[in-house]
């Protein structure tokens, strides 16, 4: 057994020795309860969100573990609340704009980090992801005097401007480790067959970091649609606002019991999208999160 | 062009650095970079020079538009305000406590997922939940499920006789416990993912060897899975030491700053809006920059491996 | 070929302007806009109404009436949290931002001596020298800053003390006495959380003490005083035995009610709108309501709060927001908030109507409150004031300072806010 043991990839788990018949039942047990454990831990807080918002009337008052008369009205009505639409498209489309726009300004950056020669590379990669360790709120009131001068504020460049800044060091490290990765023959083939930089980096390079572009897109995409601090400071009306904002302002820091079960109800709409995005890319997602982790 | 491809070919081979890099390379390399830079130039320098020149002013909240030039006076009421210290304090005592029980129970569930010969793909989708969550999400459930009267904690708690009486958000100490409960709750499976990358890595033929010579599982762990697993460690560590100085959402959702859970990034935001202190607000704001910079800058220093690697030319 | 990525680069700047389209800037048009009489007809364009949120659906009622006596005016209204801070939070990001989102702001009368210092607001010194006769004066007194009118009163407050009619047989003569009676029962419950309601709760009974916080000029602190420690002490004494749960520290207004509402506490201290809500309560018939006692042998004080509606200076419709603000505190609308959302109104004369007194049945006592009420102090750096006393009461609700050091210290940092630039 130990043979096999050795021969598997180290990705597959690993079967642990000879066990005595004694210490049969343990392990597993052991690994059953710890992965209910994981499960429980991960999961419970989803799962009362989704409780409560199935909850009406005098049943938010009470603490039970399932609803008594369970009812789809709160969702009913975040759906006819037009800020919460708003909201939602706004979301939408500063998210897809910023995610799209990092991944071409983030693939030039990279391309150029990760295969061209130029001086005080170090310095220009370590400049750039130092800009992710910006505190938000250091940049949040200069930028909103900015944009009320500039008119940007309450709209979407307003957002897009400020999230492409934070969004591309991380979207350019993750693309600049894929692109490192493509062996360089492959264009040096195109090259020397006469094609010019962009068009190898278009057709041989691309297609090859596409899991990359996934995973970075993914990435952004996740930070964007998550961000709070930003797009409270910078948009107040439904023209603008995005999904966080809308949902803590649902709440103020009042606790009305009525807007409980709509607020929970608007909460399971945006992260059932996002859970079920995490289910499906659950394998890039990983890569890119490690990325960091595992190299070097 | 030509050379250029030619100088590529060649560079595979040189041991030396060659530093005469094409001037199209550069200037390629400019052009491509550039809207990357204008962008985080525009968006993160620009704004960080003027929080700076607005932390040497004060505005007048009697007179509207008038402002004076004040040097360092904010800096100095700050560093001599309880406010200030207490933030500091804070902040730092959540992003250490939580930080060292995302640790451990990240570490704990990585083993778990790697030991674990079953269920293994459900793990891993599992983990990934509490990340997906949105932050915001994340607070307002949390603050109802300690809610004095309405919440599952508290009712759980109480028929263990545990912590009966105690208003949870409303009291220091508590206040600050559901705070790193929650941001624990959502990080953990995060650190969990990247911990479990750097296990996977290890060869398994270290631990055979070890255990042909005799060693415990204990003195497995101790002396090969964490050493080998120490640059995962580090950058986990990274990301949410820098994160967890910076946190802003789940405060102000769950209590907004009161009851011992004022973190610097909520004070500075108190002061610029609810206080009308353009000045001081920045002085703040500019504090918390240094600070997370200050520690980013330790690590960077001890963990620049991985960027060091990106930045070489091959 | 060269030029494919820079023209890629130059398409995607191009393109971030193009979405920037139109901004929030609004146009900053000074003067006063004309007051008018019956401007009502001729009321045109859109008008956005700020103001927290519409509990009663009262005032959706006031923008529908106002829509259809001005048919070519447009008035909207967009609801804010409940919380008053988050309220202010969110107008005050607007006003900054110079938007013209909000024309017509709902301000708690506290904000609106800061936003008028700000110069957010519109100057309508004129249509309050010809229509404010129509107004209870206390509450044309908080529109003023620096000898101007800055909004026109909308609804006005004063704080009340509910009780349990079947667990008490008339309302207390006095506060201690009512703290006792309270111990003994169960409790009174009021608004203790660390925010400005914990200063109107501090505020009412100081002021039944005869005590104050600021001197009469505005300049300096009187928290340093026998008054305020003897206040103090009292409200940390009533914590410390049971006269009021500890966790009224989490309460604000909404908590309160429903503390009360749910049967767990014998008093409470609330506005007047709690008693239309509470009237329709599983405890609708078991409650009464009222004025303050004060502390034995002196008089009951009130703290005036209430909303005024003021015009932001970045709006893009003056004269259709002062329009749409005269019909809304015209004395039918105000009869329509009193008797739905038990909101008192502005107008002395709407005390009278027998619908209002049907629905306030202490309408009268509402109105004799009210005239008396002292207001908070006057300042623009009023949140830093609250601030500084809100904190230091928490702490002596929490056990944490005695009154002596809470009293001293409100003081030194009352002191400092008021010498902000």
């Amino acid at each position: 057994m130990e043979a096999h043991a050795m021969e598997r990839v180290s990705a597959e788990p690993r079967v642990t020795e000879a066990r005595g018949p004694r210490r049969n039942w343990v392990r597993p047990v052991l690994m059953w309860l710890g992965v209910a454990a994981i499960v429980i831990f991960c999961l419970f807080p989803f799962y009362w969100l989704v409780n409560v918002s199935l909850k009406t009337g005098a049943d938010l008052s009470q603490a039970d573990l399932f609803p008594p008369n369970p009812s789809l009205d709160n969702y009913d009505s975040i759906f006819k609340n037009g800020d919460f639409t708003s909201a939602l498209r706004n979301s939408i489309i500063v998210t897809t704009i910023t995610t799209v726009l990092a991944l071409v300004v983030g693939s030039f950056a990279a391309y150029a980090l990760a295969r061209l020669r130029f001086p005080n590379k170090f310095l220009l990669l370590g400049v750039i992801l130092s800009i992710s360790t910006f505190p938000p709120i250091a940049i949040a009131a200069p930028i909103f005097k900015l944009w009320t001068d500039l008119g940007l504020y309450d709209t979407y460049a307003g957002l897009i401007i400020p999230y492409l800044t934070f969004a591309l060091p991380l979207a350019i490290y993750i693309l600049t480790s894929f692109f490192k990765e493509i062996p360089k023959e492959l264009e040096e083939a195109a090259l020397v067959d006469g094609a010019t930089y962009f068009q190898a980096f278009r057709k041989v390079i691309l297609p090859l970091a596409a899991p990359g572009l996934v995973t970075a897109g993914l990435l952004t995409a996740f930070f964007v649609w998550n961000e709070f601090l930003l797009a409270q400071t910078l948009t107040s009306s439904p023209k603008a606002f995005t999904v966080p904002v809308a949902v803590a302002n649902f709440t103020g820091s009042s606790k009305f019991e009525i807007p409980l079960g709509t607020i929970s109800a608007a909460s399971v709409v945006i992260t059932v999208p996002l859970v079920a995005a995490v289910i499906i890319f659950q394998k890039r997602i990983v890569a890119g999160l490690t990325a960091g982790a595992v190299k070097g | 062009m030509e050379a250029a491809t030619a100088r590529i070919g060649r560079g595979k081979r040189r041991k030396k650095k060659d530093k005469s890099y094409g001037t199209e390379e550069r200037r390629l390399a400019a052009l491509l970079l550039s809207p990357a830079m204008v962008v985080i130039l525009l968006v993160a320098a620009y704004p960080i020079g003027y929080a700076v020149w607005l932390s040497l002013t004060e505005y007048s909240v009697r007179v509207p538009g008038l402002w004076r030039f004040v040097g360092f006076d904010n800096y100095s009421e700050a560093f001599g305000s309880t406010e200030f210290w207490d933030a500091v304090k804070t902040t730092f005592l959540f992003t250490i406590i939580s930080v060292t029980l995302e640790l451990a129970i990240g570490l704990a569930m990585a083993l778990a997922m790697h030991a674990a010969f079953k269920g293994r793909g459900l793990l891993r989708t599992v983990i990934l939940v509490p990340w997906a969550v949105l932050t915001v999400v994340s607070a307002i459930t949390w603050k109802t499920l300690f809610e004095p009267n309405l919440g599952l904690v508290p009712t759980i708690l109480g028929k263990f006789g545990i912590a009966e009486n105690v208003v949870w958000l409303g009291q220091s100490g508590y206040a600050l416990t559901v705070m790193i409960v929650a941001d624990v709750w959502k990080t953990a499976p995060f650190m969990a993912l990247l911990l479990l990358a750097g296990l996977q890595v290890i060869p398994d033929d270290v631990y055979d060897a070890a255990k042909v010579d005799g060693a415990t599982t204990w003195q497995r762990f101790r002396s090969i899975t964490l050493p080998l697993l120490l640059p995962a460690i580090l950058v986990a560590l990274i990301f949410r030491t820098l994160d967890a100085l910076r946190i802003f959402d789940l405060p102000f959702v769950l209590t907004g700053g009161t009851n011992g859970t004022s973190t610097l990034s909520l004070i500075a935001q108190k002061e610029l809006t609810t206080n009308n202190l353009i000045g001081y607000g920045s002085a703040l704001s500019v504090l918390t920059f240094i600070i997370v910079m200050a520690v980013s800058f330790i690590y960077i220093k001890s963990v620049g491996g991985n960027i060091r690697s990106l930045a070489e030319d091959d | 070929m060269m030029k494919t990525p820079r023209m890629l680069a130059a398409l995607v700047v191009s393109a971030l302007f193009a979405i920037a389209g139109c901004g929030g800037g609004g146009d900053d048009s000074g003067g006063t806009p004309q007051a008018e009489k019956a401007t009502q007809a001729k009321a045109t364009g859109d008008v956005t109404w700020c103001i927290g949120k519409d509990t009663t659906g009262s005032f959706s009622t006031v923008v529908d009436n106002f829509n259809k006596a001005n048919p070519k005016a447009n008035a909207k209204l967009v609801e804010l949290p409940t919380s008053a801070d988050d309220q202010r939070r969110l107008q005050v990001q607007r006003l900054r931002a110079k938007s013209s989102e909000c024309d017509v702001l709902g301000m708690d009368v506290i904000w609106t001596a800061e936003y008028a210092a700000q110069g957010w607001l519109k100057d309508v010194s004129d249509y309050i020298s010809q229509n404010g006769d129509k107004f209870i004066k206390s509450t044309v007194d908080t529109t003023d800053y620096n000898g101007k009118n800055w909004a026109v009163p909308f609804n006005s407050n004063a704080g009340f003390i509910y009780y349990r009619t079947d667990e008490v047989n008339s309302a207390p003569k006095d506060w201690e006495s009512l703290y006792k009676e309270a111990a003994d029962k169960n409790g009174i419950v009021y608004q203790g959380f660390r925010y400005e309601g914990l200063t109107v709760n501090f505020l009412e009974l100081l002021y039944s003490k005869g005590g104050s916080i600021i001197s009469d000029d505005g300049k300096t602190s009187t928290a340093d005083s026998q008054e305020v420690k003897d206040v103090l002490k009292f409200m940390g004494d009533g914590i410390k035995n049971g006269s009021a749960p500890k966790a009224v520290t989490t309460y604000q207004e909404e908590e309160s009610r429903r503390a009360f509402e749910s049967g767990g506490a014998t008093f409470m201290r609330n506005w007047p709108y709690a008693y239309a809500l509470g009237k329709k309560s599983k405890i609708g018939s078991k409650f009464d309501i009222a004025n303050f006692p004060g502390f034995s042998g002196q008089q009951g004080a009130g703290v005036l709060g209430g909303y005024n509606l003021g015009i932001s200076a970045f709006s893009k419709n003056p004269s259709g927001s002062l329009a749409f603000i005269e019909f809304a505190t015209k004395p039918d609308q105000q009869k329509i908030m009193a008797t739905e959302a038990s909101l008192p109104p502005t107008t002395s004369a709407t005390y009278d109507d027998p619908a209002v007194k049907k629905a306030l049945p202490f309408a009268d006592q509402l109105k004799t409150a009210i005239e008396q009420a002292k207001p908070r102090p006057v300042s623009p750096v009023y949140p830093q004031i609250s601030e500084a006393v809100y904190n230091n009461v928490y702490d002596v609700l929490q056990g944490k300072a005695s009154p002596d050091d809470a009293a001293k210290k409100m003081n030194d940092e009352i002191n400092k806010a008021l010498q902000t630039f």
